[in-house]
Parts: structure tokens; sequence; C-alpha cells
């Protein structure tokens, strides 16, 4: 096989750099670095606006569901003159790796997550992203069977389960209060439980520190036994919560005798 | 669903009209096409509606980043929900595109053109082939646009897909606005194009709309169909003489799914405008 991994590389080299590198000025020196031969390095000359046009549209279809899905973060760094070197350090860093065209975004905020981008001046940025994809995450969850024999009413050898869509996350900052005017953040702890409801609709609720841990620790350790750990002592007011929330789909049940 | 279930002119099946479609049985669309990559491990309640669709009308599946024309090896796990989502659907094929979407294991979400040479005929050939014996449903390709020839072409597009649909013998997909397309950014007929090509392998068609930006048109599936594509799809059904299920694309500035049926219905009339004529008597010019 001659040329063609080189070709196939060299375009996706073209789309994927952070700048042209060198292409519109020297397509053929462009083409020679990915080891082309003459005849092959005078097409990409030829077809110079062609290949503008390809690294134009495949980056506008990968810049896009990142732009839809975070556009507090992308006006948080917008301000900063600093959303398209994000951009381009996201594509450069070729982390997408799925087929599913939904999954941009996801790997946009691990790349984030992973990499530490931006961190050191937005020390929230992760946070403000996550909680930007949270409703998706909860949203699109793909639909998985409630684990059987769970009882619907709490008791205190019971541990919780989660319904597989929900989520509890916790904050430093208050990023669920973030807006495109207004991207910066409150230094607040924050506590919320992301779910859906059982026709599928999604829901945020805001939780104290205390039912936060505990619906965390109560999924591995009966609740008495969780509450008892984390020197919570009056639960009266946790078991009609929690069986609201069994009752709104964000629990799926309570496994006792486990 | 066999293949003689598929005619008239079908829609492609979208997020945004998900719900009303779920709810709506009497739409009147004779089929929908669907993107597996869209539907396989999604949830929620898109998700929901799209399986009450497919679950309840006739489907034709398109794929979008198995990247046919690619180095990088099949990912086994899609592949696998690929085949049961296809036996699934009840599709009576699958349709790719003829061309590479992954480089390195990077997934690029654009369709990108295959070289015009015979090592890159040869290789797709051997992937289609491939690809054809572990899919549980018939692989069909489609052509693509494309905006510049990458490398020095051996052949032109013509002969290069002809190359492939012979050396793979697979069906076609044949997108009358891709074909249009290329014929307005690169100078040929699209009709002395066609009349070149192997009409007897064309199973399903595309079309849909396109844009001009300064030289180049680009294929944007987000404008009405013009009239000269529409002649085209209509030149194609007569030197067919077959019905064969032909589907409107739109995947940008959709519109609302009234406005969307309202298109449906004018390239029904058009397609049905050509088979009421008896084959034989029609023009083949």
């Amino acid at each position: 096989m001659a040329n063609l991994p080189a070709l196939q590389r060299a375009l996706a080299g073209l789309i994927l750099a952070p700048d042209e590198a060198g292409f519109a000025g020297d397509p053929e020196g462009f083409a020679a670095a990915f080891g082309l031969p003459p005849r092959d390095q005078a097409a990409f000359r030829r077809g110079l606006a062609g290949f503008q046009a390809y690294r134009e549209l495949a980056r506008m279809g990968l810049q896009e569901p990142v732009e839809d899905m975070f556009p507090v973060t992308m006006a948080l760094l917008g301000e900063a003159g600093a959303w398209e070197d994000c951009v381009n350090a996201f594509l450069g860093a070729r982390c997408l790796t799925s087929p599913h065209y939904r999954d941009i975004a996801p790997t946009f905020l691990g790349w984030l997550a992973d990499t530490g981008w931006g961190q050191d001046r937005w020390p929230w940025l992760v946070e403000l992203a996550h909680f930007e994809l949270l409703e998706t995450l909860v949203g699109r969850f793909p639909e998985s069977p409630a684990p059987a024999g769970l009882a619907w009413v709490p008791s205190p050898e019971a541990r919780i389960v989660l319904a597989p869509a929900t989520q509890v996350v916790a904050y430093g900052h208050a990023v669920h209060r973030a807006t495109e005017a207004d991207p910066v953040p409150a230094a607040v702890p924050t506590f919320l439980l992301a779910y859906r409801d059982p026709e599928a609709g999604f829901h945020l609720m805001a939780l104290t520190g205390a039912l936060a841990a505990l619906l965390g620790r109560a999924q591995a350790a009966p609740i008495a036994r969780a509450a008892q750990e984390l020197g919570l002592e009056d639960l009266g007011e946790v078991w009609p919560l929690l069986g609201e929330l069994r009752a709104k789909g964000a629990i799926a049940g309570f496994a006792e005798g486990i | 669903m066999g293949p003689e279930a598929f005619a008239g002119v079908g829609l492609g099946l979208r997020r945004v009209h998900l719900e009303q479609v779920a709810g709506h049985a009497g739409h009147g669309v004779p089929f929908w096409e669907t993107c597996p990559e869209n539907v396989i491990g999604d949830g929620g309640r898109h998700h929901r509606h799209a399986c009450a669709i497919l679950d309840r009308d006739p489907v034709l599946t398109h794929g979008l980043s198995l990247s046919l024309g690619g180095l990088d090896p099949w990912d086994g796990d899609y592949l696998h929900d690929l085949g049961r989502f296809l036996v699934r659907t009840g599709t009576p094929w699958h349709s790719e595109h003829l061309c590479f979407t992954r480089v390195d294991g990077s997934s690029l979400h654009e369709l990108l053109p295959m070289p015009f040479t015979r090592e890159a005929a040869r290789h797709t050939v051997a992937r289609a082939r491939d690809l054809q014996a572990r899919l549980p449903v018939p692989l069909i390709l489609e052509n693509i646009t494309y905006y510049a020839e990458l490398g020095h072409a051996e052949m032109d597009e013509a002969a290069f897909i002809t190359e492939v649909l012979e050396g793979a013998d697979t069906g076609w997909l044949l997108d009358v606005n891709n074909v249009y397309v290329n014929a307005l950014n690169f100078g040929f007929d699209p009709r002395a194009w066609l009349a070149r090509m192997p009409l007897h392998r064309v199973v399903q068609m595309h079309i849909a709309g396109h844009k001009r930006f300064g030289d180049l048109t680009v294929d944007t599936h987000g404008a009405d169909v013009i009239d000269p594509v529409i002649e085209l799809m209509q030149w194609v059904l007569r030197r067919l003489g077959r019905p064969v299920p032909v589907l409107l694309e739109r995947d940008n500035h959709i519109p609302d799914l009234e406005d969307l049926l309202a298109e449906r219905a004018r390239l029904q009339e058009a397609y049905d405008e050509v088979l009421a004529v008896p084959v034989g008597s029609a023009d083949h010019g």
C-alpha cells in the first residue's frame, strides 16, 4: 500500500492541526511533510480551495456540538479570548475516537479533566463544564432495566439503590447559577441530585451536604449505619424524602437484607 | 420487511421531529431512514420516541462512521451493536458512504474523499467485502460529494465508484444531489456522468439541497431541493424503469415537520409522474 495511508494522514492532519501548518502558503511542502511524492503534492496545490473547505467544514462539525453544549464555558473563556485556543487544543489532542457524534461533548469534558487545560486560571472550569453537560448525561443515559426485588419503602436496614441515570454531584462552586452573562461561579459548596422521572423528564434538586453524603454512603451500607457513620442523628425528615425520591424516579428502590 | 416494500419518497428521521412523528402514525411517509450511530447506545425521552417509530414504521438504515475506505480496524463492539440494530429494524439493506472518516484512531465525523487510485479502489473493495461478511443484511454504498481530489488521480470519480461497486459486488445508493454538486464543482455533465455508471446496481437514491459558497457548492442538506436535482432524480428513474426508494435528506435548517412533509409530497409527485409513464415511452435522453 503506497500512498493511501499518507494521503489520509495528510488530510486528517490538515483538519486537526491548530493552524493550517503553512498549508495555504506551501501546499506542496505540507504534503511533502507526510512523505507524499511530487505528483500527490501537486494535487494539494490544485485542490487548495477544496482542502481548505474540508478543514473549515470538518472543524465546524466538530466544534458545533461543543459550543452548543457548553455556552457558559464558552462565554467564560470567550471573555478572556481563550475559547479558540481551547478548542484548537482539544481538536489537536486527537482524542475523538467514538463513532457517535453525541460523544463529542462528553469527550471535550473528559479532555478538560484529563489535561487540566485552563485550570490554573479557572480552577472551576471542569465543574462548570460538567454541570453544563449534566442534563445530557442524565437525560440520555442508556435505558436499562431496574434491579429486581427492591423495596419501595425505605427502612433502616436497607441500602439505597439509585436509578441508573441518577447522579449525585458535588461542586466547590455554584456552577448551576452561572450564566452566559455572568459565567464566574461563586465559591460555594454545591450539592445536586440530577435524575429523570418515569417519563424521562430531567430534574435537578439542590441537596444539603449531609443528604448528599447520605445518598452516597447509603448505597454501600444500610441507611441507619450510614447515617451513624456520618454523624446524622435525626432522620425524621429523611424517610419521607427518600420515599418521594423513589416515587419520582431518582431512587430505583431499597435493597434489604444484603 | 422485504426490499419490495420500499418505494416512493421517504424522510430522514431527525431528533427534532421524533416526538411528533411518534405520536402521529398517519404521517403518510412510506418509510424513514435512520442513522444507527444516533440510536445505538442512546437513552432518554427522544430515544424512546425513536424506538417507538422504528418498531412501528418501515425503516432503512444509513451509516455515517464505519470509515469504509479507512485503514483503522473495525470497531468490533460497534459492529456487534450495529448488527443487532439492523436485525431489530428489519431494514432490507444497510448503506454506508464511499469515503473515510477515521484516521489513526481519530473520528473526524466528516465524509472524506478517497483517492481515485487503483490502490484505493482495491483497498475499498476488500474492506467492503470484509464489512459485508460481518453484517446481517446486504451492504450498499453511497457516492459522496468531494471538494478536492486527494492526491494524484489515476482514474476519474465515475471509474473509481464503478470499480468499487463491481469489485465488491454491492448495491448502489445513488445520491443525485451529490452527483449534481460534483458536476458543478468539477464542471461535468451529470447526465453524461450517470450514463457511464452501473445503474443496474442502484437500489436506493438520496436527494437533498445544497448551497453555493463563493466558487464552491457544498452539500449542506440545509435547503429545499432545486428543480434541476429533481429532474436528475426523474431522469434516473426513467432510465431504471423501476421504483427504487428515494430518501429526502435534511440535516441543517431543519424546517417544521409540516413543511418537510410538504417538501416530501412535492418530490413524491415528481416521482409518481415518472413511474406513471410506461417504461419505454419515457424520454431517455
